[in-house]
Parts: structure tokens; sequence; C-alpha cells
């Protein structure tokens, strides 16, 4: 199963994981992460931390070469800068940036199919997808 | 080059300086004094990217920022100078950086560290270069971004937190 780590300012992260759990039902591997009152060194040493986190139930897995997501809310924050800092050379990491619900439902509806850089495609295709000049004026 | 915020920061170039300090008063360059960072092609490559298209940006270890900011050639550049520990910036001042007031962005939470004020966590180290800048004739003043609460700090309030350790 593709893990992924939802890494926000403030509670945006935390929000978007339970609000996709309330749609989807539990989303075990999805875990959000924030940088409230951290320094960037101890959010680079989180994010290190979960990459080599074996998730429950996965207990032979290595899982520091399973190929993992990191979804940041704003490229060029301390989320970011940690997130590359941490795992932006690993090739079993991809990181996306700008993340919404609508990537989070697409990505637990479709971890566990099809190869990784498909997965990846398609959640960057579906975030882009989701933002709609809806109307109203 | 003029030096038109000179910042103590441990998240070093993100958000609160990028868009908010930057946008409220569009630095020429950013200037991150840092030496680990500055020996590190990745990190260099990394902090940079982050920094706005319009904005320069150069990542140099202590002791030659402060000789950067004499470069004849640049001397009209407005210039954002950043520095990750209270240390580093009194270092930058006593090698003769044009400055007279030194804003306290952000010193997060670490072990041996204690709070300060809410988003100003120090240890003993950090005291001690506070009181450095105050001597060199620095005023300090902690705000996250334009507009947030400004909290003076003096020589009294130093003194008073580092009776807590």
């Amino acid at each position: 199963m593709v893990r992924a780590l939802v890494i926000t300012h403030g509670g945006i992260g935390e929000e978007l994981v339970r609000v996709t759990g309330m749609i989807l039902g539990p989303v075990p591997g999805l875990t959000a992460m924030s940088n409230d009152g951290k320094s960037a060194v101890d959010i680079t040493a989180q994010i290190k931390q979960w990459q080599v986190e074996v998730p429950d139930g996965e207990g032979g897995v290595d899982s520091a070469r399973a190929s993992k997501l990191i979804l940041l809310d704003d490229y060029g924050g301390s989320c970011a800068t940690s997130a590359q800092l941490a795992c932006g050379q690993d090739p079993d990491t991809a990181i996306i940036s700008g993340v919404n619900l609508a990537m989070l439902l697409g990505f637990v509806t479709w971890r566990e199919s099809g190869d990784f850089e498909e997965l990846v495609g398609k959640v960057v295709q579906k975030g882009r997808e989701a933002i709609i000049l809806v109307g109203g004026r | 080059m003029p030096v038109i915020l000179a910042r103590i920061d441990d998240r070093l170039i993100h958000g609160q300086v990028t868009v908010g300090w930057s946008e409220r008063l569009r630095p020429d360059r950013i200037l991150l004094a840092n030496n680990a960072i500055a020996a590190d092609p990745w990190q260099t490559k990394v902090y940079s990217s982050t920094v706005p298209p319009d904005i320069e940006v150069s990542i140099l270890p202590v002791s030659k920022a402060a000789a950067s900011l004499a470069a004849p050639e640049r001397l009209d550049e407005q210039v954002l100078l950043l520095a990750g520990s209270p240390e580093e910036m009194a270092e930058l001042v006593r090698m003769g950086v044009p400055v007279r007031e030194v804003n306290v962005g952000g010193l997060h939470f670490g072990a041996g560290k204690r709070e300060m004020l809410p988003f100003v966590y120090v240890d003993h180290q950090d005291l001690k270069a506070f009181a450095r800048l105050l001597e060199m004739g620095m005023s300090l003043s902690a705000q996250q971004v334009p507009g947030g609460r400004e909290y003076l700090i003096d020589q009294e309030q130093i003194q008073e937190m580092g009776e807590k350790f």
C-alpha cells in the first residue's frame, strides 16, 4: 500500500485527512503533519522518521524502500523545503505541492491499482481538474 | 547595499520571508548567511528555488556575507538579510554589516530551549548573542510578519530570561 504524508501549515492537513476519512472510511497510511511551532530542522527530522515507519499490519515490508507520496499545501514554505531536504533525492518518494481534497480522495481510491508513476500523474491531474471557476457572479 | 531588514529566523527562507516581508518591503535580494547551507549545493538549490523569480538570492557563509554587502557593484540593492541564529547575526554585525535594528522572526522550540515569547525559544547561547547585539548598538524586536505584534527585547528581559534556566 502506498503511504502518503500531508505536510501543511496549521491544521490544514489534519482536517483534509479527517474529511477524506469521513468520505471514504478509514484511511490507513494517510497521515498529516503540521509545521506549527517547529524549526526547519525538526520538520525535516520528522519527515525522515515517517519515511522509515512501518505501517500497521505490514510488519515485514521494507517500508523505507516502498513508494511514498508527500503532499504539501504551498511550495516555497518551510514544509516544502523540509520535504525536499528530507527526501527530494529519494527515488521512492514523490513530492507534490498544492494539495486539495480531490487529490486525497483520488489518491486513496487509486493507490492500490496501477504503478506508482501513473498514480502520481493521476493525483496531480485530479488536483488541477478540481480547480474550477464555478460561477456565481 | 542597504539592508532593509536583518532577520533572525531558524526556518531561514520560507513563506513569512518570501511572501510576508518581501511583499511589504520589495527587496532586490535575499541574502542568507549560513555556513552549512552555503557549503552544500543541494541545500543551496532547494532554498534558492523557493525565492520568487523577481528577487535575487545569495546564500553565503557568514564570513563572506558581510563582505558581499559592501561590494561596490551592488550599492543600490535593497537587501533582506537572514541568519538562522542570534549568534550568526551577532557575528554579521561584528563584521560591520550596516544595520541598526534586528528583527527576531522565529526561533522554534528545541532541546534545551525555553519560551521567551510565543515564537521565540532560546537557550543561554541565544541570550548571550542577544546581549551582544544590544551592546553593539542594535535595537532588537521580535515580530513574525508585517503588521503582526511587535515585542521589544531589552537587556532587562534578557537578564530575567537568563535567570529562568
